[in-house]
């Protein structure tokens, strides 16, 4: 194991810990107010869909042009079948196995 | 005496009873994470980091959409200072949820709290958020006692014990699985958790503002990885959700 990877990887649970405990010891009774709650879920949105689309359409630093086109099709697909069968797995699954299955035939 | 020794063995009898019954509530959590936690382990294969990292990093953190965000960054060597940022952002969401829970615990002693802070997830937040709400509503008003909080914190960690066990064992599986995957299966297994998180995702999101977010973000993350590879896409994220909270604020209004 990387010492760097190691010790980075103890200050994020150090990070997400202190976020879990805080409150417990702090603020007992407190109600975050509800326009607090819906930002911080916009901003997990936010945060889950632009790893989505850097990881699936960024590689080293650039737009992954030959790929984009076929995993936005894959994930478009498996959203839809998510959407139509009311299964995350099966979604998931489909759209990898055609992500698969194009990248082999183009 | 005899009246502490029975409370005692009653306080073990309602432990074991209530963390029991956490850990029956807790199955469809255990599914979903048996999925969500192997396509962690292939994807931190993929990206080249240690079984060891990823295990480690599943039982410190537990927390997939952190997990997931930072696994590109750790595996090329990006700044420390980007990926606690993202681990921050992406983790501000258990303030709510750590707050909605607090009251229930209030009467237990900080240890046991310090130890059942590590298991607040969003999943395992969830199951005894509506199981308390139900307790609630059978009981009498106002009506708190020591023993009830002690009992909460069974039904908590009855949840959220099992569901890390589910989270940590499913990310080693998950690697292992990743080691013994030919070769020119790279494309599928890269597809896999991004997949995972949009499907989910895609089932979870309700209201059009939270479609705006999504579909904004879908398409401003590219050209700000782009404009800056370390700090860009987290920008664009926040100035995404901060337009679109500023405008169903402005709306409501209105």
């Amino acid at each position: 194991m990387d010492a760097t990877s190691v010790a980075i990887i103890v200050a994020m649970g150090l990070v997400s810990y202190a976020l879990r405990l805080a409150p417990q010891v702090l603020l007992v009774g407190w109600k975050f107010p509800a326009s607090v709650e819906r930002y911080l879920r916009y901003l997990a949105y936010a945060l889950v869909v632009s790893i989505i689309s850097t990881s699936l359409f960024v590689s080293a630093g650039r737009f992954a042009g030959a790929a984009a086109p076929r995993r936005a099709l894959a994930l478009a697909v498996a959203i839809a079948v998510a959407a139509l069968t009311r299964s995350v797995l099966t979604g998931m699954l489909t759209g990898t196995l055609l992500s698969l299955l194009l990248s082999w035939a183009v | 005496m005899l009246f502490s020794r029975v409370s005692a063995i009653r306080c073990v009898m309602l432990f074991s009873v209530s963390f029991r019954e956490g850990a029956r509530a807790a199955v469809p959590v255990w599914i979903a994470f048996t999925t969500s936690s192997f396509a962690l382990g292939v994807a931190a294969k993929a990206h080249g980091l240690h079984w060891g990292e990823i295990t480690l990093m599943s039982a410190l953190v537990y927390a997939g959409p952190a997990q997931f965000a930072v696994l590109e960054a750790l595996g090329a060597g990006k700044p420390a200072l980007q990926i606690l940022f993202a681990t921050l952002l992406l983790n501000l969401r258990f303030l709510p949820m750590s707050a909605t829970l607090a009251p229930y615990f209030r009467g237990v002693s900080r240890l046991r709290l310090y130890f059942a802070a590590q298991f607040i997830s969003a999943s395992s937040f969830v199951v005894p958020y509506f199981h308390f709400q139900r307790q609630e509503q059978k009981s009498r008003p106002g009506e708190t006692s020591a023993a009830k909080c002690e009992s909460d914190l069974d039904f908590f960690l009855g949840v959220g014990v099992t569901s890390f066990t589910v989270w940590v064992a499913g990310t080693a599986a998950g690697y292992w699985a990743a080691l013994h995957v030919p070769p020119g299966f790279e494309e599928g297994m890269k597809f896999i958790l991004p997949g995972y998180f949009a499907c989910l995702l895609a089932s979870e999101i309700k209201g059009r503002m939270a479609a705006l977010v999504c579909a904004a973000s879908l398409l401003l993350a590219v050209p700000g990885a782009l404009w800056n590879p370390d700090w860009g896409w987290i920008v664009t994220a926040l100035m995404v959700a901060t337009t679109v909270w500023g405008i169903e604020g402005w709306t409501r209004r209105a």
